[in-house]
């Protein structure tokens, strides 16, 4: 059958546009890899907050809010598909009569093809990569990732275990831990030390949503009472050991100091999932105060290309409660685009999702400035792409010898070309070509993305063609 | 910058083998390169260097192409040492599976047509068993009957390829303006004017156009009328794997890093660099019948390029009557052909005239009177 319409994630931007089509009894679909709903932000939410549950208590009000949406979206109607792997999405040709699209699906092992005339990616986002020395070394990790696995099984980091970064998801994570009788060894900052002044003029506008700021100010209270070591303006970290990560040296302006460190997690922000967007070739634009891309969308939240739809941190990041909005107003959108939704109603329930968004948005210039992307140089020595082990200095000089194309640099050195397809690199050899012809990090643009977008194999691929004689 | 005694528009791998065959001449030439948005044949290529099954309508193309790959060995050594650029070339031979009897009677057929009434030099048909043999990593599907193999064949990582063409050019001499697309091309007193972005001009008295599919256009308003047409190409590439194909086969070859590519289509789409799934599955498909072994190889990438097509596929170098100096070189084939590119065709350029077999590859050979 085809689909009204196709949903690529079941967090909170994709559960409420899969519940907002159906009360408009639109058919919908929704493909998730994870094994149940929530996405990154609510992971294991239906699972964690059964009665009793101790772990969801000590994960805070605001994931205890995905229960509920969760419950409202397994009982919306939609054909929800978890441990469903999206590798590519294309458009039918001119030929049909109606426009369609097909999004190719892997599900324990077969694949398949889904048709639907209208798609969102409700994709979410990844964590920045920042690459500096010994950020391969085993027991170095993401406190995103170090997150998931708290949501997943309760479990906890060991060994001295240091937090070190920028941004409200290390401090809530280091609140979490703490919560639940984890030991931090200490809580290295990176965020320039002059970041209070700079972020003055935003507080204003930020004020509108104070109860998260009363929050994020809770949290840092709370590990400063703890006695929980805190070193601000770090620059140069380094994770070093021989097998594994055995200590961590940074600097600060007053002087170097090292530690014994046996789990050190990063985190310097998130950027948007925009791999399939780009693969679909629709139009990017560079962000400066998140220092990354996003797709280019219209009222609705409508791509370049007619039919694609993104909400969500895909579009922009901005947090669980604006992508709730963003989920709402993609369904005005897309309800919209099919006709089953007139203009004028159309615009009056975008104006009730601008109001939400904007609010769940009010501290989001705040937090830009408060915690900016890292600027310092990569020395030459870093590896910055993973998959093929190539270093900051020769990345370098391929960006100096040619033209300040990423496609170039990706064909001369392979950075990008890598199973990861440059989730890990790209925006790294992007910042080293604009530091190598001094020009601003926006004109530089990102590599070509081909599919598969996820992990397909060859027997997998040639199933299709089984299926469909 | 003095005038160079040569400019090269593109610099892919046809433009910048003749920009180093003709500077390591001891010419000056400067390559202009176009915008990230080109469609850059160069770097979309399979990789081969392939001399069996071509030019069955065109005996000088066989020629030409068999002439390039006996001079790759030393043009590979010559290049690795200039540019410092390994380049992963091997001459292990190639292969043509046929995945039935009658396929097989067909590629010999095809070949002794080539080779005038027998095999061509170095080619011998294989039976299932023999082709096993040659493969021992490499357990054949139930279809495969058999193979040609070309003992002429080879293989090469065309970036690499394209990396050392430039930087050895670089280390000669050369000069390359990057993101230099031509916007016109006039003619002067004595040579030719190039007009770059932002109306920058670049004069010299020899312009060698090798543009890949943007060609025809540089040329077209000083009247020159070139028959090019795109062709799309789709690949996959899988992960690293251990050692089974020890040469290159059509559609399937190991690269020195392991991975293996898969290809590849033939589709007359116009300028669509897009990939599709359906020609995935079709490409992904023929490789499983051929190696079933595959079938687990995790796809890491699939990407499409535009070949550089004449009508009859055969290389297409003109320098056109009425403008002296002027050359246009395109065709399919630049990896294999980058060696005679290098030499041979370097040295017609300077000496002024194609003489021998190229003189079959020039324009005229499509001409056709109009019918009333």
């Amino acid at each position: 059958m085809i689909f009204d319409t196709a949903i690529i994630g079941a967090g909170p931007a994709g559960m409420q546009a899969a519940c907002d089509l159906r009360a408009r009894e639109l058919s919908v679909i929704v493909l998730d890899e994870q094994p149940a709903p929530g996405g990154q932000i609510w992971r294991g939410v239906e699972r964690n907050c059964q009665p009793g549950s101790e772990l969801a208590q000590r994960l805070g009000a605001e994931y205890r809010q995905g229960a509920g949406v969760a419950r409202s979206f397994r009982a919306c109607g939609a054909d929800y598909r978890p441990l469903s792997r999206v590798w590519q999405i294309e458009e039918t040709g001119p030929d049909a009569t109606e426009q369609c699209w097909q999004v190719f699906v892997i599900r324990e092992g077969q694949a398949e093809v889904v048709e639907a005339r209208r798609v969102l990616l409700a994709i979410g986002a990844q964590e920045r990569p920042v690459p500096f020395p010994g950020w391969t070394h085993p027991g170095v990790m993401t406190v995103g990732a170090a997150q998931i696995m708290l949501k997943s099984g309760g479990l906890l980091p060991e060994g001295p275990v240091w937090i070190c970064g920028a941004g409200p998801l290390p401090l809530l994570y280091a609140h979490q831990l703490r919560k639940l009788g984890g030991q931090i060894a200490g809580f290295l900052d990176t965020a320039p030390r002059d970041t209070v002044r700079r972020g003055l003029p935003h507080l204003s506008g930020a004020l509108r949503d104070w109860k998260s700021l009363a929050k994020g100010l809770a949290w840092q209270a709370g590990l400063r009472a703890a006695g929980l070591r805190r070193e601000t303006g770090v620059r140069q970290l380094r994770a070093e050991g021989k097998d594994r990560l055995e200590r961590i040296r940074w600097e600060t302006p007053e002087g170097e100091k090292t530690a014994p460190a046996g789990v050190l997690l990063i985190h310097e922000g998130l950027v948007p999932s925009v791999h399939p967007t780009l693969s679909l070739q629709c139009e990017h634009t560079w962000s400066d105060a998140q220092q990354s891309l996003r797709p280019v969308l219209d009222a609705w939240g409508e791509t370049t290309r007619r039919g694609l739809f993104v909400a969500g941190d895909a579009a922009g990041i901005d947090g669980a409660r604006a992508a709730l909005a963003k989920g709402t107003l993609a369904a005005v959108g897309i309800a919209r685009s099919l006709d089953v939704l007139s203009e004028a109603k159309a615009k009056q329930a975008r104006a009730a999702g601008d109001r939400a968004l904007s609010k769940a948005r009010a501290t989001r210039p705040l937090l830009d400035t408060l915690y900016p992307a890292p600027e310092g140089k990569i020395s030459d020595d870093v590896i910055v792409c993973r998959c093929e082990e190539l270093t900051a200095g020769q990345i370098r000089a391929a960006a100096g010898r040619g033209s300040a194309d990423p496609n170039r640099v990706k064909s001369e050195t392979r950075a990008g070309m890598g199973p990861c397809q440059g989730r890990q690199c790209g925006y790294t050899v992007a910042r080293l070509i604009a530091e190598a012809h001094d020009m601003p990090r926006a004109e530089v643009g990102f590599h070509n993305i081909r599919p598969p977008l996820k992990p397909v194999s060859v027997g997998e691929l040639a199933s299709l063609g089984k299926a469909k004689a | 910058m003095a005038q160079p005694d040569h400019i090269v528009i593109g610099a892919g791998t046809v433009g910048v083998s003749l920009a180093y065959g003709l500077q390591k001449r001891g010419q000056s030439v400067c390559v202009v390169d176009g915008g990230a948005s080109d469609f850059r044949a160069a770097r979309a290529n399979f990789g081969l260097v392939w001399v069996q099954g071509k030019g069955g309508n065109l005996p000088a193309y066989a020629r030409w192409t068999a002439e390039s790959a006996a001079l790759w060995p030393r043009f590979r050594d010559a290049l690795e040492q200039c540019s410092g650029i390994g380049l992963d070339y091997q001459k292990p031979g190639g292969l043509v599976f046929s995945l039935s009897e009658q396929a097989l009677i067909d590629r010999r057929a095809v070949l002794e047509e080539i080779g005038g009434g027998a095999l061509p030099e170095g080619v011998e048909m294989l039976d299932r068993d023999a082709l096993q043999a040659r493969l021992p990593d490499a357990p054949l599907g139930p279809e495969v009957a058999g193979a040609s193999y070309g003992a002429s064949d080879g293989h090469v990582n065309p970036l690499k390829l394209l990396a050392a063409l430039q930087q050895g050019f670089l280390e000669l001499g050369g000069e390359i303006l990057w993101d230099w697309p031509v916007q016109t091309l006039r003619t002067t007193d004595d040579g030719y004017e190039l007009t770059g972005p932002d109306g920058e001009t670049l004069r010299a008295p020899n312009v060698i156009v090798a543009a890949g599919l943007a060609t025809p256009g540089i040329v077209a308003p000083l009247g020159v009328d070139l028959p090019l047409r795109p062709q799309r190409g789709q690949l996959l590439v899988t992960e690293r794997m251990a050692p089974m194909l020890p040469m290159p086969c059509s559609g399937l070859r190991q690269t020195a890093d392991g991975t293996v590519m898969i290809g590849t289509t033939h589709e007359d789409v116009g300028l669509d660099t897009g990939t599709t799934q359906a020609s995935g599955t079709m490409v992904a498909e023929r490789a499983l019948r051929i190696l079933p072994a595959l079938s687990g190889a995790r796809i890491v990438r699939q990407w499409s390029g535009l070949r550089v097509l004449s009508p009859d596929g055969g290389p297409l170098y003109t320098q056109p009557e009425a403008y002296p100096g002027l050359w246009t070189v395109s065709c399919h084939s630049g990896v294999t052909l980058a060696a005679i590119h290098a030499e041979r065709l370097a040295e017609q350029i300077l000496a002024g005239a194609l003489t021998g077999d190229t003189r079959h590859f020039s324009k005229d050979r499509f001409h056709v009177p109009t019918l009333a």
